[in-house]
């Protein structure tokens, strides 16, 4: 984050280089992150990548797909058969070591709520922590500062981790969003994680009905308006399923159409199942931005 | 006197920034240079250019090519509209990267100019100094191809064999002998340019080289160097 032109209510603040592993990423090239679970019950394609052997050929695949990140996660979101620390680091740790073994190069995040998972894939190589679960465990950012990791801050409401939404009601979500998000970004640096490395994430169906995941999408640009680079994580999740009243493997329209305005709004780090799809989208929405010139501009100009 | 001259065609796309990622005619661009240096390298006192637009006039030699007209996005606005016809801003660019730093005077010619008052203003320019060099900005056929802007016309092909023929032999006078009507219908826009050329070469002898010669998207492209000396 860099210094814009003030701090005031409404100041737009300018985006800056986002710093992960080895890579620094300037802003206006979007960054895909591909999706890689070591579950047998995730809400996408439940067990796809359980097997090490499938997993390792999934990361594979959504590098070559044009992937920046991979994350991943050892625990479902969803409630569910109790996975502890030990068993998810079981699940995590020794597979991120070897996709760093395998790429050198790619961003590793893993997507976890506690600490001793988080130091665990740090040890292993991890770059980026994905706290999915908005600072539940506030050792995670004193990992993060430690081993010089980044940290995703996300908004959940008042959720624990793997629980979903009842009745959950906001005077005003986006400003909830915003409080939390920028609560747990300030409290990350306090920790001394770098804030080139910080990133916030309204956490779309986390804590929220269908109407506040429209409303954080609609009014994203307050969070870019922050200065701090914004994730979004829209894949396949309910909200598209709900507001197209359509079923899992029919949502990637609703996704892309979804990513689409979240680009056009600025969000900087996409979090996907289909990663090819996605690329093609943010792509696409970085050159109308202005931001990414075509790949090969002919047309009415020989 | 005309000492040297080159002929560079005039597409939007020989502005690098202006094709993206894909440099697609690299070749194009390097051998528009290398007609320029050449030209730079004559020692002239002035480069006269020569491009067609829609007035005949004498343009501020400090102005460049409106690259916000072709695209927004790389100017950070939107075209200004007062900016150098696009022959003549595209030459400016070829000088900018030879970095002739020297004199320039930017001439456009239109659709209208018959043969004999393009070449009277070609001889008009060389008259004016000792050593003058030339640099037009003028393309062949825009109807070569089914792709191209202008789709096919069958008489292109001919058309422009007859400029290659022209200027590979250094008979520049028989530029003047193209066809103006038939030069518009192929959306051949460069023909009052290289009567100018001819104009100004006249009497003398003319050793050509020819560094580019290609239609790739249709329309035709053609790279010339052109040596200047009295007839023996």
């Amino acid at each position: 984050m860099t210094d814009g032109a003030g701090t005031g209510p409404g100041a737009v603040r300018a985006q800056g280089v986002l710093r992960l592993g080895a890579h620094a990423f300037p802003p206006g090239r979007p960054v895909i992150m591909g999706i890689v679970n070591r579950t047998p019950d995730s809400f996408f394609r439940p067990g796809l990548t359980w097997d090490e052997s499938a997993a390792m050929e999934r990361v594979q695949a959504v590098i070559a797909e044009g992937a920046d990140i991979v994350d991943i996660g050892g625990v479902p979101a969803a409630p569910g058969a109790q996975v502890d620390a030990a068993e998810e680091i079981r699940r995590t740790a020794g597979f991120i070591a070897a996709v760093r073994a395998a790429h050198p190069e790619v961003v590793i995040s893993v997507d976890t709520w506690r600490h001793e998972t988080g130091r665990a894939a740090c040890e292993a190589g991890a770059d980026l922590l994905n706290d999915s679960w908005g600072g539940h465990d506030p050792r995670l950012a004193e990992v993060a500062a430690e081993f010089g990791a980044g940290l995703v801050c996300a908004h959940v409401g008042r959720q624990q981790p793997r629980t979903r939404p009842f009745r959950v009601w906001y005077p005003d979500v986006m400003a909830d969003v915003l409080a939390q998000t920028l609560r747990l970004a300030d409290a990350a640096v306090r920790a001394g994680v770098d804030p080139a490395s910080i990133v916030i994430d309204p956490a779309h169906d986390f804590g929220k009905n269908t109407w506040h995941s429209l409303e954080v999408t609609r009014r994203l640009a307050e969070m870019t308006a922050t200065g701090w680079p914004v994730l979004v994580s829209l894949s396949n999740k309910d909200f598209v399923g709900e507001t197209l009243d359509v079923p899992l493997e029919e949502r990637l329209p609703g996704t892309l159409a979804a990513t689409a305005v979240s680009a056009w709004h600025g969000a900087r780090i996409f979090r996907v199942h289909q990663v090819r799809e996605s690329r093609q989208v943010v792509d696409m929405v970085a050159a109308i931005r202005g931001d990414r010139p075509p790949a090969r501009a002919v047309r009415g100009l020989a | 006197m005309l000492v040297a001259a080159a002929s560079c065609p005039a597409p939007p796309l020989l502005d690098r920034p202006l094709t993206g990622t894909d440099p697609v005619l690299p070749q194009l661009r390097q051998a528009c240079l290398a007609a320029v240096a050449a030209l730079v390298a004559s020692e002239p006192a002035v480069i006269a250019v020569v491009g067609v637009a829609g007035q005949r006039l004498i343009w501020d030699p400090a102005l460049r090519l409106d690259r916000g007209a072709f695209a927004p996005a790389l100017a950070g606005r939107a075209g200004s509209g007062d900016g150098l016809p696009v022959p003549l801003g595209l030459a400016g660019l070829l000088l900018d990267q030879a970095a002739y730093g020297g004199r320039r005077q930017l001439q456009s010619v239109t659709q209208d100019d018959s043969a004999a008052e393009c070449a009277a203003l070609g001889a008009r320019i060389a008259a004016q100094h000792e050593r003058v060099a030339l640099l037009v900005m003028a393309d062949g056929s825009a109807r070569r191809t089914l792709k191209a802007p202008g789709y096919l016309d069958e008489r292109s092909a001919p058309f422009d064999a007859q400029i290659e023929t022209a200027i590979r032999a250094g008979d520049l006078a028989a530029l003047l002998q193209l066809d103006a009507s038939l030069a518009r219908e192929l959306l051949a826009s460069g023909r009052p340019a290289w009567q100018v050329l001819a104009g100004a070469a006249h009497g003398l002898r003319a050793d050509c080289e020819i560094g580019y010669c290609d239609d790739p998207f249709g329309v035709w492209y053609l790279v010339a160097s052109v040596r200047c000396s009295a007839l023996s």
